[in-house]
């Protein structure tokens, strides 16, 4: 850990009234040595730059719901609590486009969006508290990936301090656009390990004019995955279809029990077609032998929250399987039941599995089961023993970006591994 | 900077035992065909080479690398910035062999193919089994998958879609260095960098993509197509503004002026109107129950912008026809002058109106006929000038017309390029939009994956190492031919 006196450079990059309590940022039980609240974007970058001159190591974060992503960091000098970036720099609501800073949390984009009846399509877990900096940093998505626009879609453009100083931008605000490179989309899901994201221009869409949600209990899985395409292949205005066992639909107020499987189906759009979706929903959950009931909004954000990273015990273990949809089933039965939580967006290929009992060799026997379908694991949540397992891309490209972008290691090092 | 002969030889030899004779070409003749694009620029490759598979593209990038030869990629000459125009000669490499169509999942609604299926080939596969595949430019005809991922094409069902990048699951790739690597996954949200969001629209500079996931979505239940007659551009920009706002996100929304009207009429008839100012072709698709209000909304909202007259197409004949007329739009204007020069520029869609008016007057003041077509739900404009390359600085003339035009897009906060890329043609541009620290960002990640800075040179960043920044060199227009689309 570098000693304070060599950080005071780093403080001295902002006034007093923007340093903070280190003892409010721990990760994953280390507290950094210098905590700061810059309130503009080139507050941020000057921060960047002093790191950089100190070799010191900076975590960025907002609501501080995904530190566990990737690889423990390997260094940790300096939070750098983006909140103070808090303003909504331009809204068209006509052009259904809006510029954010990165501090703004989801809730509050919402909040301001649905005044004039829009919103950003994106449900991400733990919940609306989530800062959007955070939301494009990690790109976490929920039930409603593969049946709306996910936040990879609908990011236009971005403005990001680098640790060199600088403010470096892409993309625009307009809905088309293909000049240049999309450094938006290599700073997606980067995890802070490029840049800190300062400001971001979305789409945004209208808001639905009805919604509905159910469930269906359904005797088994089979059934279950049954239900769940014929749902689909209808064509239904679905926004959401999830599967979840016994235990995770218990746990968001469903109860069963196993081999029981509920899915869970939300439907947006004009009234006379959610209506139909209610009705042909009923059809199918007879033939599915299912009980088919409305459940309230609590549900969907309980759902959200199984996915939650922290405030999870040290032991728990969160994975996050992609596999195709054709899959989804199958790999849910796998897991089984138990200690184990399971749940799924069947549209994405997502996979979610919880629990304090998972070990290396199941985690291993997933990820290549996940592999042999083309698809992916990702360890979002675990002890530090299991975190070298997963996928992250093709890692000499990353090296090679990570050592372009941040030479000297500032932003969250070790997130890609040793080299990274 | 070009490559001596005797490399040329070394290498030609190399690709022919490694490819086979008939796919590669060396010859001047054979040269020839190869050396422009759906624009004007011109530069003759050294070598032509075809390969059938990946291994075959891994190879000829890792000969030509060890050679130092440059590499083009190109897909079917379609683009419209100059991005396969291989200006440092080089190795030209053809992927329209590469044209299987390798897989389509119903059940995973995806589809795996190589870069040189075309667009509308996929589109008619998948058409049987109640699926699309949403990008759909209008080249469609002829455009291959591979350059619309180069591109990162849209197309006029974009509004509610949006564009490749949204639709590409992943990609095998081969790296300008020859290592296959494979970015995304089959599934949305592969974990690590998004590689493949990095590629997708990376105009064939990071390497070549030889095998494509794509997801697809179902066909509608149901699609309404009507055409809104407007006596001016500026109502139907208004009129614009006016469907979005009612809350319906139109599956298409698309423009047509008077110039463009009458071009199209004049090859046949598509029944458009020839007295409009302009006219609106509005789409709306979905369930059933969807499309019944959404369009009452639409013609609401249409009436109320003051169109003239609407028409519903009530058949799927009908609908194909209007269609039709707005495909060969471009192709249409041929007929109309000798040359015309093709814009592709982005504002957003409330600015249109006024920028509209400015499209207007500029062309005007310059002196020349300007057609209006474009995707105006996007507020992407297309406006095509039409002018006489043989008459003295009209071509001249015509370019500096265009640049005001890109710079008024700027300045009403929008782009130079909404889907047509930068290429050869808008390079110089880019530091209209971008700071130098922005450009700097752009071409280290270029770097990052082509660090000889040998793989399709000179195209998308302004001026690097060679690359001729002659006046003659950023000379771009367009020959009017029936082989071009927008």
């Amino acid at each position: 850990m570098t000693a304070t006196s060599d950080l005071e450079g780093v403080l001295a990059a902002l006034p007093r009234a923007r340093h903070r309590e280190t003892s409010a940022y721990p990760i994953e039980g280390r507290f950094p040595s210098v905590a700061l609240r810059p309130e503009s974007p080139d507050g941020v970058a000057r921060v960047l730059a002093a790191a950089r001159d100190a070799r010191a190591a900076v975590v960025p974060q907002g609501a501080r719901t995904a530190l566990t992503l990737g690889r423990p960091v390997s260094r940790y000098d300096v939070a750098l609590d983006t909140t103070g970036l808090h303003r909504i720099v331009e809204y068209e609501p006509a052009d259904m486009t809006v510029t954010v800073e990165a501090g703004v949390t989801l809730h509050a984009l919402q909040a301001r969006l649905a005044e004039e009846g829009q919103y950003l399509s994106v449900d991400p877990p733990p919940g609306d508290e989530v800062t959007i900096g955070g939301l494009l940093a990690t790109a976490r998505a929920g039930a409603w990936r593969g049946l709306l626009p996910g936040v990879r879609d609908l990011v236009l453009g971005i403005t990001v301090a680098t640790p060199e100083g600088t403010l470096v931008s892409s993309g625009g605000r307009v809905v088309k656009n293909v000049t240049g490179y999309d450094l938006h989309r290599l700073h997606t899901g980067a995890l802070g390990s490029l840049g800190v994201i300062v400001s971001a221009s979305f789409k945004v869409a209208p808001l639905p004019e009805a919604t509905a949600m159910l469930a269906l209990r359904c005797p088994d899985i089979q059934l279950a995955e049954r239900a769940a395409f014929e749902l689909r292949d209808r064509r239904l205005p679905l926004r959401a279809l999830s599967l979840l066992d016994a235990s995770t639909a218990t746990t968001v107020g469903v109860e069963t029990r196993a081999p029981a499987t509920t899915v869970l189906a939300a439907f947006e759009g004009v009234p006379a077609v959610v209506a139909r979706a209610e009705r042909e929903s009923r059809d199918v959950a007879r033939r599915m032998r299912a009980a088919i009931e409305a459940v309230p909004p609590f549900t969907w954000s309980a759902l959200r929250r199984r996915a939650a990273l922290a405030g999870s015990e040290e032991q728990t273990v969160l994975v996050r399987l992609g596999v195709p949809p054709s899959r989804v089933a199958s790999t849910l039965a796998a897991v089984g039941s138990g200690r184990l939580e399971a749940w799924a967006h069947v549209a994405a290929g997502c996979v979610y599995v919880r629990g304090a009992s998972l070990t290396a060799a199941t985690l291993l026997a997933l990820q290549a089961d996940a592999h042999a379908a083309g698809g992916f694991l990702q360890v979002e949540h675990a002890p530090a023993e299991l975190r070298d397992i997963g996928d992250a891309g093709d890692l000499e490209l990353t090296r090679t970006l990570k050592a372009t972008f941040d030479p000297e290691g500032v932003l969250n090092p070790g997130r890609w591994g040793d080299d990274a | 900077m070009s490559t001596s002969q005797p490399t040329l030889a070394v290498l030609v030899d190399e690709l022919t035992r490694a490819l086979g004779k008939s796919s590669v070409l060396a010859r001047p003749e054979e040269l020839i065909a190869y050396e422009y694009d759906a624009t004007i620029e011109r530069a003759r490759p050294d070598i032509v080479v075809f390969p059938a598979s990946t291994d075959d593209v891994a190879t000829v990038l890792r000969l030509a690398r060890k050679h130092g030869v440059p590499v083009v990629p190109r897909g079917s000459g379609t683009g419209l910035a100059g991005g396969a125009v291989p200006v440092q000669g080089g190795v030209l490499c053809v992927l329209t062999r590469m044209n299987r169509i390798l897989e389509i999942d119903v059940r995973n609604r995806t589809a795996t193919i190589e870069p040189g299926v075309i667009n509308l080939q996929l589109q008619e596969a998948v058409a049987t089994h109640g699926l699309t595949y949403a990008p759909d430019p209008s080249s469609q005809r002829v455009c291959t998958i591979g350059g619309n991922v180069a591109t990162n094409a849209g197309g006029p069902h974009t509004l509610v879609h949006g564009s490749t990048v949204n639709h590409v699951l992943g990609m095998r790739v081969v790296l300008p260095d020859g290592r296959a690597t494979f970015l995304g996954s089959r599934v949305p949200d592969a974990p690590g960098l998004d590689l493949r969001g990095l590629f997708v629209g990376s105009e064939g500079t990071l390497g070549i993509a030889t095998e494509i996931v794509v997801r697809l979505v179902p066909r509608a239940e149901a699609v309404r197509t009507l055409l809104a007659i407007f006596a001016s551009i500026e109502d139907a920009s208004n009129a614009v503004t006016r469907v979005i706002a009612s809350g319906v996100i139109p599956v298409a929304l698309e423009m047509l002026d008077r110039e463009i009207i009458r071009a199209v009429q004049h090859s046949r008839d598509v029944g458009y109107p020839e007295d409009a100012g302009a006219v609106l072709l509005v789409e709306v698709e979905g369930l059933r129950e969807t499309v019944e209000q959404q369009s009452a909304q639409v013609i609401e909202a249409l009436r109320a912008a003051g169109a003239l007259d609407l028409r519903i197409a009530s058949e799927a004949a009908e609908r194909e026809r209007l269609w039709e007329g707005r495909k060969s739009a471009i192709g249409a204007i041929g007929a109309l002058a000798p040359n015309f020069y093709l814009l592709d520029g982005v504002v957003p869609r409330t600015r249109l109106p006024e920028v509209m008016r400015g499209v207007e007057e500029l062309s005007a003041r310059y002196g020349f006929r300007c057609g209006n077509v474009f995707h105006a739900g996007d507020g992407n404009l297309h406006p095509n000038v039409m002018f006489d390359s043989m008459e003295p600085g009209a071509t001249e003339r015509v370019l500096a017309l265009g640049a005001e035009i890109l710079r008024l897009c700027i300045e009403a906060g929008g782009a130079i390029t909404g889907e047509h890329g930068v290429g050869l043609e808008k390079r110089s541009y880019m530091e209209w939009m971008f700071g130098a620290d922005d450009l700097e960002a752009m071409s280290r990640i270029r770097l990052a994956f082509d660090e000889a800075g040998l793989f399709n040179p000179c195209k998308v960043l302004p001026s690097g190492h060679g690359c001729a920044s002659a006046h003659s060199a950023e000379l771009t227009h367009h020959l009017a031919t029936p082989g071009v689309y927008v």
